[in-house]
């Protein structure tokens, strides 16, 4: 069932020498390379403050590289221009640990969102939200507001939603760091099956348990530079001192 | 694709409009009062030039009084003179006689007519000179000229004319300035509007964004509200106008009759159409730049 990502092709995401420094004088990453092949589940670990939310930014162009090049399915991100923006977007879907739902809409209309602002006609509106909420299992609660979930179930209309539009690329940025270890495994879940689906996803995390346990692909990122990069890695390299990177 | 589009954005629109009604509506109210504002300035203005226009085609014809003593001969020889003029539209020759009847045909001369005694009037040539501007020129070449009654050799009286002109370009550069200053409010006013309904909505513009709207997607909505919020207030404006007009004229008619203001119904359909599409157009306006900060990807 799971895809065997494919090392040896050409990447699909590619950071070539990314220095970013933000206005203030931060620098947050420090000449980064980095290769992500179709397919791969990719873990980013590291303390608070390391870099793992600016490689997140990066990668939806939330911000551009100081330095150096970052290619993603072919397009340079640096490079591209603004009004071509939402059509990349497009093909990435998004996971926050904040969920980003909106409150006024239940959980149909929340995920519905991500394919209404695209403009798609309304049958195919309904068939792809009624699938992506099966596929969450939550097709029960779709008249439901966010208010009235619980956490597992509001970061599962989030994956709902990402997963809507069919994007090639999933990047979540700690989609469980406000979940209890049960559900947050849930959540692992779904992001396995997505991922066996042939979708590329690209995590950050500070959740060491489930990182142990998953066995991916592992890159550290310390002080904006990569410590580490293992395909089938731990969230400490050196069990013996966890406490040492550890936040 | 554009029309769902369309659809979305007029119901987001329509939606933030009233989930925000006292803000919508204070925008109305002073977007309705600055084109009243504007509505009344255009009102004033089309009075003004209804005035002058009528005050031009009296002043742009000079009449050139003859001395009792000049030859016929002479006079014809003039009039053939100002009528090559190219400054000239047509020139007419009013015998001493002419001149008499004319005279006592005004109503208001009835009782001095009576106790007139043989013709002590001029006769005289009408000049209509095409440009308002020449008829200084044309009264040069009227009292070089010899035939002229030096005791009074024209009716133009220069300086009254120059300061009329001067006034009323000093009038229209005053409105526009002052149409410019509301214009340049209601547009900050809308804006300010937007800007409220963006803040309440950002967290939604926010996911927008990063589920791949286009910046227009976002925009569009708050664009449309705009306009909406322009159009309602423009439609105000103009129904309290309308009804007031009338009234208004009349009323200044009476007070200062002197200046032959008139009710002009073929303006109010100018004046729709001008308010409608600057209320359109400044609601735009304010809320596209409104929404901009917020929308920039």
């Amino acid at each position: 069932m799971v895809l065997t990502p494919d090392f040896e092709s050409r990447p699909v995401i590619s950071f070539q020498r990314v220095f970013k420094t933000y206005p203030t004088g931060t620098e947050a990453l420090r000449d980064i390379n980095l290769e992500v092949p179709e397919g791969d589940f990719l873990f980013l670990v590291g303390p608070s403050g390391a870099g793992k939310s600016t490689v997140v930014r990066l990668l939806i162009r939330e911000e551009k590289p100081t330095k150096g090049k970052i290619f993603v399915d072919g397009i340079e991100l640096g490079r591209m221009k603004r009004r071509k923006l939402p059509y990349y977007r497009r093909k990435v879907g998004l996971v926050f640990q904040d969920f980003k739902l909106l409150p006024n809409l239940t959980v149909y209309e929340n995920v519905a969102f991500a394919l209404r602002v695209l403009g798609e006609p309304d049958q195919h509106v309904r068939d792809r939200v009624a699938e992506a909420l099966d596929t969450v299992s939550l097709s029960a609660k779709e008249n439901t507001y966010p208010a009235n979930l619980s956490g597992g179930e509001q970061q599962r209309v989030a994956i709902a939603r990402a997963l809507v539009h069919a994007p090639r690329f999933i990047i979540a940025d700690e989609p469980t760091g406000n979940l209890d270890p049960a559900t947050a495994w849930e959540i692992m879940q779904l992001f396995l099956r997505i991922n066996a689906r042939g979708a590329t996803v690209v995590m950050a995390t500070h959740n060491r348990e489930i990182v142990d346990l998953l066995r991916r692909r592992v890159v550290a990122i310390d002080a904006g530079q990569i410590a580490r990069d293992d395909r089938s890695g731990r969230y400490h390299d050196d069990v013996a001192k966890p406490q040492v990177r550890a936040q | 694709m554009m029309l769902r589009n369309l659809k979305f954005a007029l119901n987001s629109a329509w939606q933030s409009f009233w989930r925000n009604l006292a803000v919508s509506l204070a925008a109305v109210l002073s977007i309705t009062l600055i084109l009243i504002l504007a509505g009344i300035n255009l009102l004033v203005g089309h009075a003004l030039s209804q005035v002058l226009d009528g005050f031009r085609a009296k002043v742009s014809e000079i009449s050139i009084n003859v001395s009792d003593d000049t030859p016929l001969q002479s006079v014809y020889d003039f009039e053939q003179v100002l009528t090559a003029d190219p400054r000239v539209a047509s020139v007419r020759f009013i015998t001493k006689d002419e001149a008499l009847a004319q005279f006592k045909a005004d109503p208001q001369n009835v009782v001095f007519a009576q106790q007139i005694e043989g013709n002590p009037l001029d006769a005289k040539l009408e000049v209509h000179v095409k440009n308002l501007s020449d008829v200084a020129g044309i009264d040069t070449v009227a009292r070089r000229w010899s035939g002229v009654d030096p005791t009074d050799p024209t009716n133009y009286q220069g300086d009254f004319v120059n300061r009329m002109l001067e006034l009323s370009s000093w009038l229209s550069l005053a409105g526009v300035a002052l149409l410019l200053i509301l214009m340049l409010v209601s547009v900050v006013i809308v804006m300010n509007t937007i800007r409220t309904a963006v803040y309440h909505r950002r967290k939604e513009i926010e996911v927008m964004k990063l589920v791949g709207a286009t910046e227009w997607f976002v925009r569009g909505p708050f664009v449309i509200e705009g306009i909406m919020t322009g159009l309602i207030a423009a439609s105000i404006a103009l129904a309290l106008l309308v009804v007031a007009y009338p009234p208004a004229v009349d009323r200044f008619k009476s007070d200062i009759g002197f200046i032959p203001l008139s009710y002009d119904p073929r303006f109010i359909t100018i004046l729709a159409q001008d308010l409608l599409l600057a209320g359109a157009l400044l609601g735009a306006l304010g809320s596209y730049i409104g929404v901009r900060r917020y929308v920039r990807i």
